[in-house]
């Protein structure tokens, strides 16, 4: 167990020891951290609270074949603790030593792609994720990859070239020649739990899973954060002190996909990105829905679990999840319990869960042969927007199991 | 030598260090400002204890309006801003206190300590309230021509009708912010993100009583302004400047976003009312427009704004006789501001709706009726307030765009789809824009610059516009550099400093590079007819005529410029060297020139000045020529409506946009993407709802949804129109452009209007209002088709 963190920024390894450093909590946004330095103000604020995407940055995090997976991220929504074992990208990383600008900033430059400039850092960096993800992404990709970075001068058309043309080189640069000496500063970084405990704040991260059903047994008033794009909110707008939280970000049960005969098990803490890729086939209402929830930055770090924990009506996939019959596993030192989605959530965030319970994974069966399961948002805008209504529509026709398991295909 | 250059920030931009107010490093003395706001939208003050928040550590200074050592006033035109409230306040927003702290967590603790009883009154929160209960800002104003009442009676048709337009939030991606460093004595140094430096100058100074000569402000670039930092910047920075001088320590103000949502003043709301006269031919014969302007709980700009949407109510179109007349109500809400189009997109959208609804009312295409109304060549040329449209580009616009855009095709083809489409509808549209280009305000059209050339034949530009993203400092450095023929990366333009250049303009009314290009280039000629004077005697002591000046694809002067240098024109400035093009013996690099200047005692250093030539415009009257000249602009949109939920989608538009000769056609085509966008927003997604209190409920982008990526016309062709030189003597012959753009946003409104309309076959009239959300296009739906209603 470890009272600090460990990330690389700026090619070191660096480590922040919650209680020696002024200013700082463990529910500083990495947003203001960042901002304190004197060396990365690139990063800006635009609204804390993920709808502008100026403050996006990339976290690279170790996938499972020691290569690095890029994320873009909106730092405003993202605690320092959970940047641990990661490593932090920001728009000041992106030059070559030599000072030689990356393709996409050396295409923002060339397609005008910049004027007021002042949401340009967060645009490069979600299109430097889309380059290290993409290699010649189609116009869908790039509206994806730019849906959650608001531009309010250049109307976007020359950012879309810009990606169109940098987007175009096997995803390669200066971060790929550096990626086994980052990979191995990862290894270096401990896997143990972290407890952070302050006189106003306690932020616990279990490394396994039963490491927090425990503590969630102990402290049972704890805020369970599972991604935390609600949760943020709480700090960057009501400015509200979070006194006991428990984060899953470091519980890899819980990151875990399985395909059944019969159902998905999602695990609570897959990203909505991550769900995202191995459902198109079997779940495409949800894949819909998915299509159009937040933007690519929120959904690389909020979960179903979270989605389902908060059961806020903001939370465009519970009622997807409903018409597909889902279940929610809840788990607590007393055990196991399986609830479908319509019995477990009974008000305006309001749930059947206990204090001690934790959700662990979502079950969605598979879809009856002959039963079509369609879904519709409609929104004051498309991308990034509350739904103001959404209508589902299950339709079966005749009931026929299917023998077929569900094959996990990611995208 | 090439001298369109990328956007001289964007390598800042793309790498993070571009420096803004809220980026300056400034040493640990640094306090946060923070505005402690009224939470009402009328309420008298009864009382107020400050003493608590004094005693909380870390707070070095609360204030109120007893402390404020100036005036306690801040309206640019007429005195009815305090600073901060005394006995009254008169909207959600308005600045009460001010606190500086050390960190941001004692701001807000002061804030909770700070005891206040308010006695709450009653609001007026709406145009029609407001006129229902006389609460006029100022007295109406109007201009006519013609007669319009017997015109009216004498017209085969009439209609008439209603329309409502939304207010709209700038969104500039950097909220409001300020910088105040003090100085000896009086002295303070103001960094801020304002659109007009020497007015937030002025307003320091006043407020904190001293001298304007004591006041420095800088403007190093703006996070995006849009009308919004054109007066409303001044508030932060008064607001900073009084803790500053309170406290003698540098103190920061920036507003988080939904206090600066809430507490600074939006696109102004209109309630429109218009009466048409029109023969069978759709030809307007009379039209009668009353414009009502929210202005919300202060003056601003809102008469400016007014009028410039009355002079624009004529849009594209000749009428005979026009009568409009203009009230700016007062409301308790922010003070309502300039944004983009200045008022002009009000007033455009009324006519353009007339346009629509005759269209309609005579089952004719919208377009054919724009087509027969547009401002004649020779004739039918002159507009209400009698300014002759000279140089009208809109038929030549029309049909290249109706051809490039496959007008005639497509309606067909949607017409069929309609036909064959019960769910979904496709709605296409054409509109044109002609902007008026000049402050209405003539005094205002003036700019001044300072041009320094160092010995290593380096040149520093000062000027008075401020860079906002528009590219202004881009084209001032082409413009220097064509000028001194020499290249572009040898000239740096600085960042905006009342120190430099005082008493300036907003940059605003996409005045920028017109205005201050010319000051620019005027104060270049100076330093190069001194450089032409002594090269001269160098080179030919003997003589004693006097060469001119030249410079090879730079501006040639124009008429009124002429007499400033005029016969021969045989010494160069080109390439970076300085010859005489009769003499190629005598031939000197630019570098080595400097040099020999300082050597012989000759300046290189000048202000220049401009100021706009042969306007003029009698407000009283409503005649007169306000505007030096007109942009001209075409798009044609087409969208596809959902008719179950309201939803659209821009298929795709075609815009064809005159910007004169282009100074740098990558930024101009920015300024009309970007306009264009903006516009998009104002007419589809963008709603500003109050409560019936008062409060703002679009507070943040979670409920105020500006257009992302997804939202621009997935086939999107721009064009500027080329070899179009302005014929009026404009820097380089090019045209302004920052707003005319916005107003092409018009063809997606009335497209959608459009779709809607072919639900009923277009045999009725939708209603329709904008911002077109989704719940007016299917309220409209609905309406259409009452045997299909969904209600019971």
């Amino acid at each position: 167990m470890r009272s600090t963190i460990s990330f690389v920024l700026d090619g070191k390894k660096l480590e922040l020891d919650f209680k020696n450093s002024k200013g700082i909590s463990s529910t500083s946004t990495v947003l203001n951290y960042l901002r304190s330095l004197p060396t990365h103000k690139g990063v800006k604020e635009g609204c804390a609270e993920g709808d502008c995407g100026a403050c996006t940055i990339v976290l690279g995090e170790l996938d499972g074949n020691d290569k690095i997976k890029y994320k873009a991220v909106n730092s405003c929504l993202v605690f320092l603790p959970m940047l641990h074992g990661k490593q932090l990208i920001t728009v000041e990383n992106l030059k070559t030593s030599d000072g030689k600008l990356h393709p996409v900033q050396q295409a923002m430059v060339d397609e005008y792609g910049s004027q007021c400039g002042y949401c340009t850092p967060g645009i490069i960096m979600s299109m430097f994720a889309l380059y290290k993800n993409y290699s010649k992404p189609t116009r869908e990709q790039i509206d994806d990859a730019l849906a959650g970075n608001l531009c309010r001068c250049t109307g976007y058309r020359p950012i879309v070239d810009a990606a169109l043309k940098s987007c175009a080189y096997n995803c390669r640069d200066h971060f790929t020649e550096n990626e086994p000496h980052i990979v191995g500063m990862f290894k270096s970084i401990s896997k143990e739990s972290i407890h952070i405990q302050t006189d106003q704040q306690k932020y616990l991260q279990p490394a396994s899973l039963g490491e927090a059903i425990s503590l969630k047994h102990r402290f049972p008033e704890a805020l369970i954060i599972c991604g935390a794009t609600d949760a943020a909110l709480r700090v960057t707008k009501d400015h509200e002190l979070l006194k006991e939280i428990i984060d899953l970000s470091s519980v890899t049960e819980l990151k875990e996909v399985k395909g059944t005969d019969t159902a998905l098990i999602i695990g609570a803490s897959v990203s909505m990105n991550d769900v995202r890729s191995y459902i198109e086939k079997f779940f495409p209402a949800l894949f819909e829905m998915l299509n159009v929830f937040a933007s690519s930055q929120i959904r690389n770090v909020a979960t179903l679990g979270g989605n389902l924990g908060t059961a806020s009506p903001v939370g465009d996939t519970i009622p997807v999840l409903m018409a597909y019959n889902a279940k929610v596993i809840l788990e607590s030192l007393n055990g196991r319990r399986e609830i479908t989605l319509d019995n477990y959530i009974t008000g305006y965030r309001k749930t059947v869960r206990k204090p001690d319970e934790l959700i662990t994974s979502i079950i969605i069966p598979k879809v009856l042969n002959g039963a079509i399961v369609k879904s519709y948002k409609v929104s004051k805008r498309k991308d990034l927007d509350i739904s103001k209504v959404q209508s589902l529509e299950e339709l079966q026709r005749e009931i026929c199991y299917s023998n077929s398991t569900l094959k996990l295909e990611r995208r | 030598m090439n001298t369109i250059l990328p956007h001289d920030s964007a390598v800042g931009h793309v790498t993070g260090e571009a420096v803004y107010i809220d980026d300056i490093l400034v040493n640990n003395q640094l306090l946060i400002g923070k505005v402690v706001y009224s939470p009402h939208a009328h309420a008298r003050i009864k009382s107020f204890d400050l003493s608590e928040v004094r005693k909380i550590p870390g707070v070095h200074a609360v204030m109120c309006y007893k402390d404020i050592p100036g005036h306690n006033q801040m309206g640019p035109v007429v005195n009815d801003e305090p600073v901060l409230a005394e006995n009254e306040v008169t909207f959600v927003g308005q600045a009460v206190f001010l606190v500086a702290a050390e960190t941001e967590e004692q701001c807000r603790e002061a804030e909770n300590l700070i005891k206040i009883e308010y006695e709450p009154l009653d609001a007026i929160l709406d145009i029609k309230t407001a006129i229902a209960k006389s609460n006029l800002m100022g007295p109406p104003r109007k201009i006519e021509r013609g007669s319009v009442g017997v015109a009216l009676k004498s017209s085969k048709h009439v209609i008439s009708g209603e329309l409502k337009t939304g207010a709209q939030e700038h969104w500039y991606l950097e909220t409001q912010a300020s910088l105040c460093v003090p100085g000896e004595g009086n002295e303070i140094n103001v960094f801020s993100s304002t659109q007009h430096p020497s007015e937030t100058q002025a307003l320091v100074a006043e407020v904190l009583g001293i001298k304007r000569n004591e006041v420095v402000v800088e403007v190093k670039r703006i996070g995006g302004g849009f009308g919004g930092k054109e007066t409303q910047a001044n508030h932060v920075a008064c607001w900073a400047a009084l803790l500053c001088n309170a406290t003698k320590r540098p103190v920061k103000i920036r507003l988080f976003r939904d206090d600066d949502m809430i507490m600074t003043g939006k696109r102004h709301r209109f309630l429109t009312k218009y009466e048409v006269g029109f023969n069978d031919d759709g030809i307007l014969q009379a039209v009668e427009f009353e414009l009502n302007s929210d202005g919300g709980a202060a003056t601003d700009l809102s008469f400016a704004i007014l009028e410039r949407a009355m002079l624009h109510t004529d849009n594209a179109y000749y009428v005979p006789n026009f009568f409009v007349e203009g009230r700016v109500w007062k409301t308790n809400l922010p003070s309502n501001t300039a944004m983009r189009g200045f008022g002009g997109p009000q007033g455009m959208v009324a006519i353009e709706t007339v346009i629509d609804r005759i269209a309609r009312y005579l089952k004719k295409d919208p377009t054919e009726i724009r087509r027969k109304n547009f401002y004649g060549i020779e004739s039918r040329n002159t507009t209400h307030y009698e300014e002759v449209v000279e140089n009208n580009r809109l038929h030549m616009i029309y049909e290249q765009i109706v051809k490039s855009s496959e007008y005639e095709k497509r309606r067909k083809e949607i017409d069929e789809f309609n036909k064959k489409n019960e769910f979904y509808k496709k709605g296409l549209a054409l509109t044109p824009v002609k902007f008026g280009i000049s402050f209405t305000t003539t005094f205002l059209n003036q700019a001044g610059a300072l041009v320094n050339v160092y010995m290593d034949g380096t040149v520093l530009v000062n000027h008075g516009g401020t860079e906002m993203g528009q590219g202004l400092n881009t084209k001032i450095q082409q413009i220097a550099a064509v000028e001194f023929g020499i290249n572009p990366d040898r000239v740096k333009v600085n960042a905006t400093n009342t120190s430099k250049v005082p008493n300036t303009s907003a940059t605003a009314a996409s005045s920028g590079s017109d205005l201050n290009g010319m000051a620019v280039k005027n104060a270049i000629d100076t330093i190069k007819e001194r450089i032409l004077k002594e090269l001269a005697a160098i080179w030919s002591p003997q003589q004693s005529t006097n060469p001119s000046i030249s410079t090879e694809g730079g501006s040639q002067p124009d008429g009124w410029l002429a007499g400033a240098s005029g016969g021969h024109q045989s010494i160069l400035f080109k390439d970076s060297f300085i010859f005489d093009s009769d003499h190629p013996d005598r031939k000197i690099s630019f570098t080595d020139a400097m040099k020999e200047m300082n050597l012989r005692q000759v300046s290189l250093s000048a202000t220049g000045f401009y100021k706009t030539p042969t306007i003029g415009w009698d407000k009283n009257k409503g005649r007169g020529k306000p505007f030096f000249y007109y942009s001209f602009g075409m798009a044609v949109s087409e969208v596809l409506i959902d008719v179950l939920t309201g939803q659209h989608t821009l298929l795709r538009t075609d815009i064809l946009q005159d910007v004169g000769d282009s100074i740098n056609p990558g930024i101009d085509m920015g300024q009309v993407e970007g306009g264009f966008i903006q516009g998009v927003g104002w007419c589809t997604t963008e709603e500003i709802k109050w409560d019936t209190q008062g409060n703002l409920m679009t507070h943040s982008p979670d409920t105020y949804k500006i257009p992302t990526v997804q939202d621009i016309p997935k086939d999107f062709r721009v064009k500027l129109m080329e070899s179009v030189p302005n014929l009026v003597g404009t820097i380089r012959r090019s045209k302004a452009i920052g707003e005319p753009p916005f107003m092409l946003s018009l063809s997606v409104w009335l497209a959608i209007k459009d779709a809607i309309s072919a639900v009923g076959n277009h045999e009725n009239e939708p209603e329709f209002s904008l911002p077109a959300t989704n719940e007016v296009i299917l309220m409209a739906i609905e309406k259409l088709k009452p045997s299909r209603s969904l209600r019971p």
